[in-house]
C-alpha cells in the first residue's frame, strides 16, 4: 500500500480499477445477451425442424414441399429461411440457397453463407426421414449488422462512462491538490516566520472551506498564544533588564569612589554587563523572530554592507592582532534589513575574532549560490570547529567552551540564524580546511 | 544647562531614580504618570522637553505624542520605550519624536540625547559650513578635517565620529547616539567599536603633537571641548 499514499497514485490506482470493472462488465452483458438470443433462436428453429421431421413421418415427399411452402407464406415463419434437399443436395424446395453445405446440427453462420438478406443467424440442419434433409435458418439480429452496432454501442457508451469519470477524477484531483498546495503553502510560510500567512477560503462553504477556516483558526490561536508567551518573555527580559541596569548605574557610581575593592567592583559591572547583554540578545531574538521586522525591508547592497563592516571591524580586528579582509566580492541586493544584516555579519566577525588565536585571517566575501541567492560567507583560518559540533553552536547557549575562557555568551550563532531566516535564508558551517566557514545564503529576490 | 523637564513616566521606582539624577544634574523635573496629566501639565507650564514613556495608563505615550503635534505645540519630546517592540520606534518616529531611546537608560544618557535636541533645533547649519570645536574644524561637505590649520587625514567613519563630536562640542555625545549616527546601527555590539575608532581618530589628532583633546567620560561616552 505504501505506493498509494500519493494523491496522484491513488487517482491512477482508482481509475485503472474502475475501467478495468467496467470493461468487464460490458464483456460480460455483452456475452450474455448474445448467448440468449442465439438460446431463443435455437430454440425457435428447433421446434420448427420438429415439427417439419413430424410431418415427414406422416406424408410423402410433395407433403413435405407443400407444407413447408405454407410455412414461408405464413406470417409467423416467414422470416425463416427453409430448404429441403435429398440426400444428393438437390434442392426439393426452399426459400434460400447455401453456396456451401452445412454440417448436420446447430451452426452459426453469417453473410458468408450466401443467403441474401442475412448478416447474422443459427441455421439447424437435420434429416426428417425418407433421405430428406431440411436446413431451417433465422437471423439473430433484429436488422443487418446489428452485431457490429452493438459493439460499437457498448464501446460508445462505456467509453464515455471511462471519459467521465477519467475528468471527474482528474478534476476532483486537481481541486484536492489545489487545497493541499494552498495549506502546504501557508504551512512553509509559518515554518518560515511569517505567522500572519493564512490558507485562501473561498466562502463557499464547502468542505474545504470550512477545513481551511478551521485551520486559520487554530493559526489564530496559536499566533495569540505565542504572542502572548513572547509578550511574557519580554516582560521578564525587560523586568529584570531595569533592576539590573540599576545595579549597573549604582555599581559604576560606586567604582569610582571604591579603593582596595576597585577591582572587584570592575569584575561585578562586567558580569552586569554580560547579563544585560545576554538579555538584548534574548529579547532581540524575540524581535527577530515577531517578524515585524520584515514590514521595514528595502533593498540592501551587500557589497556595500560588506565593504562597510569590514572598515568597521578591521581596526577592532588588528587591535586583537587578526587580520580581516575582503574577499571575492560579487554585486548583490537582497530585500532586508540593513541593520540586522549588518549586526549578523558583524556577529560573525567577533565570533571568528574570539574563537581564533592572533595572527589568524579572517575573510568577508560575498559570493552567488546557485542563480537565485547569494551568501555571505565569513572564514578563518583557525582551528576551526568538528562537524559533529556544528549543531551545538547553533543552539541557544550551546557554547563549546564551557569555561567561558573566550566570552561571549551563547547566543550569537542562533541570533544570526533568526537574522537569516527573517530573511528567507539558511545558514550553515563548513569545514574551511583550516578554520571555520559560515556562510549565510539569502535569496535575491523576497 | 539646566533645563525645565517633563517626566512622563509610571513606574514609581524609574521615575525616583531618574528624577532625582536630573535634578543632580541641575534640572528641574516635573513627573507625570499618565498621559492625561502630562497633556494638562504641557499646558500649564513652559517646558523645555519631554521624556516620554510609551507604555501608559489612560492615554498612550504615542497618544499624547500625537495630539501635541496635532496642536502644533512643537515641544521636543524624547521618547523612552522597551526593547523588543520595534514598531513602536517607527510609530514614535513617524508620531513626531526627537529621538528615540530603549530602557533601561540612564540619567547620562538622556541628558547627552536631550543637549543633542535642543543643540540640533537651534542649530541651523548650512550645508557647506565648517563647524568648529577649539582647534578642530571640520566641513562635512568638504569631507576635510583640520587641527590647527593642518589637515588631518581620515577614513570615512573616523571623519563621521569627529564630525558628530565636533557638532555636539561641548556635550556629552553617548556611544550608543554614535552607534545611531555614525553607523545607523540599532545594537551595540560585543566589539567596543566606538572606543576602537575613536583610538584611531585620536592619534590622527594628536600626529603633529598636540594634547587629546577628545574626553572620556567613564560609561558614558565622550565630548570634546568648543
Amino acid at each position: 500500500m505504501k505506493g498509494l499514499r500519493s494523491l496522484r497514485a491513488l487517482t491512477a490506482a482508482f481509475l485503472l480499477a474502475f475501467i478495468a470493472a467496467t470493461a468487464l462488465t460490458g464483456l460480460l452483458v455483452y456475452r450474455a445477451t448474445h448467448d440468449a438470443v442465439r438460446e431463443l433462436v435455437d430454440r425457435r428453429i428447433a421446434t420448427v425442424a420438429s415439427e417439419v421431421g413430424a410431418l415427414a413421418a406422416r406424408t410423402d415427399r410433395a407433403g413435405v414441399s407443400r407444407a413447408l411452402e405454407a410455412m414461408m407464406r405464413d406470417r409467423d415463419t416467414g422470416d425463416l429461411g427453409l430448404l429441403l434437399t435429398d440426400a444428393n443436395s438437390r434442392v426439393l424446395t426452399g426459400n434460400i440457397r447455401l453456396n456451401r453445405p452445412l454440417p448436420e446440427g446447430f451452426t452459426t453462420v453469417d453473410k458468408g453463407l450466401g443467403v441474401k438478406g442475412l448478416s447474422g443467424g443459427r441455421a439447424l440442419v437435420r434429416p426428417v426421414g425418407d433421405g430428406l434433409i431440411l436446413t431451417v435458418v433465422a437471423e439473430t439480429e433484429p436488422f443487418d449488422d446489428y452485431s457490429d452496432a452493438r459493439r460499437r454501442i457498448y464501446l460508445f457508451g462505456f467509453g464515455s462512462i471511462i471519459l467521465i469519470v477519467v475528468a471527474g477524477v482528474a478534476t476532483f484531483g486537481t481541486i484536492i491538490g489545489r487545497r493541499i498546495v494552498a495549506m502546504r503553502r501557508t504551512v512553509e510560510a509559518i515554518i518560515d516566520g511569517d505567522m500572519q500567512s493564512r490558507v485562501p477560503v473561498d466562502g463557499s462553504d464547502s468542505a474545504f472551506d470550512q477545513q481551511a477556516r478551521a485551520f486559520n483558526a487554530m493559526l489564530d490561536r496559536i499566533a495569540r498564544l505565542m504572542e502572548e508567551v513572547r509578550n511574557v518573555s519580554n516582560d521578564i527580559a525587560h523586568d529584570l533588564r531595569t533592576p539590573l541596569s540599576r545595579l549597573r548605574a549604582r555599581l559604576a557610581k560606586t567604582v569610582g569612589m571604591a579603593g582596595e575593592e576597585g577591582s572587584e567592583l570592575e569584575a561585578a559591572l562586567g558580569d552586569c554587563d554580560q547579563l544585560l547583554a545576554m538579555f538584548t540578545a534574548i529579547l532581540r531574538i524575540a524581535e527577530i523572530e515577531g517578524g515585524a521586522r520584515r514590514a521595514g525591508f528595502e533593498p540592501v547592497d551587500l557589497a556595500t554592507l560588506a565593504g562597510h563592516v569590514v572598515e568597521t571591524m578591521a581596526p577592532a580586528a588588528e587591535d586583537n592582532g587578526h587580520r580581516l579582509e575582503a574577499g571575492e566580492q560579487r554585486a548583490a541586493s537582497v530585500p532586508g534589513d540593513r541593520r540586522l544584516l549588518a549586526q549578523a555579519v558583524i556577529n560573525l566577525v567577533e565570533n571568528a575574532i574570539r574563537h581564533t588565536p592572533p595572527g589568524s585571517l579572517i575573510r568577508l566575501s560575498l559570493r552567488p549560490e546557485g542563480a537565485e541567492g547569494v551568501a555571505l560567507v565569513v572564514e578563518d583560518d583557525g582551528p576551526g570547529i568538528p562537524p559533529e559540533l556544528h549543531g551545538q553552536v547553533l543552539r541557544r547557549f550551546g557554547r563549546l567552551d564551557r569555561s567561558r575562557a573566550t566570552g561571549g555568551h551563547g547566543l550569537g550563532l542562533p541570533l544570526v540564524e533568526a537574522i537569516t531566516r527573517l530573511h528567507g535564508g539558511t545558514m550553515r558551517l563548513e569545514d574551511a580546511a583550516p578554520g571555520l566557514r559560515v556562510v549565510l545564503r539569502l535569496p535575491l529576490a523576497g | 544647562m539646566s533645563l525645565n523637564l517633563l517626566l512622563v513616566e509610571d513606574d514609581a521606582t524609574l521615575v525616583a531614580m531618574l528624577g532625582q539624577e536630573l535634578r543632580d544634574m541641575g534640572h528641574r523635573v516635573t513627573v507625570a504618570t499618565d498621559g492625561r496629566v502630562a497633556l494638562d501639565a504641557v499646558v500649564r507650564d513652559r517646558f523645555d522637553a519631554m521624556i516620554l514613556d510609551i507604555m501608559l495608563p489612560q492615554v498612550d505615550g504615542l497618544s499624547v505624542l500625537q495630539r501635541l503635534r496635532q496642536d502644533a505645540i512643537g515641544l521636543p519630546v524624547l521618547v523612552l520605550s522597551a526593547l523588543g517592540r520595534p514598531v513602536e520606534k517607527i510609530e514614535g518616529l513617524d508620531a513626531g519624536a526627537d529621538d528615540y531611546v530603549v530602557k533601561p537608560v540612564t540619567a547620562a544618557e538622556i541628558n547627552a540625547r536631550l543637549n543633542a535636541i535642543l543643540r540640533g533645533r537651534r542649530q541651523t547649519v548650512q550645508e557647506g559650513d565648517s563647524l568648529r570645536a577649539g582647534d578642530i574644524v571640520v566641513s562635512p561637505a568638504r569631507f576635510r578635517a583640520w587641527r590647527g590649520g593642518k589637515p588631518v587625514e581620515l577614513s570615512k567613519i573616523e571623519f563621521a565620529l569627529l564630525t558628530e563630536l565636533v557638532r555636539n562640542a561641548d556635550s556629552i555625545v553617548t556611544r550608543a547616539m554614535l552607534l545611531e549616527k555614525v553607523w545607523g546601527y540599532d545594537f551595540e555590539p560585543a566589539t567596543n567599536l566606538v572606543e576602537v575608532h575613536i583610538r584611531r581618530v585620536r592619534s590622527k589628532l594628536m600626529a603633529d603633537g598636540g594634547e587629546d583633546p577628545i574626553v572620556t567620560i567613564r560609561g558614558v561616552g565622550y565630548r570634546l571641548p568648543a
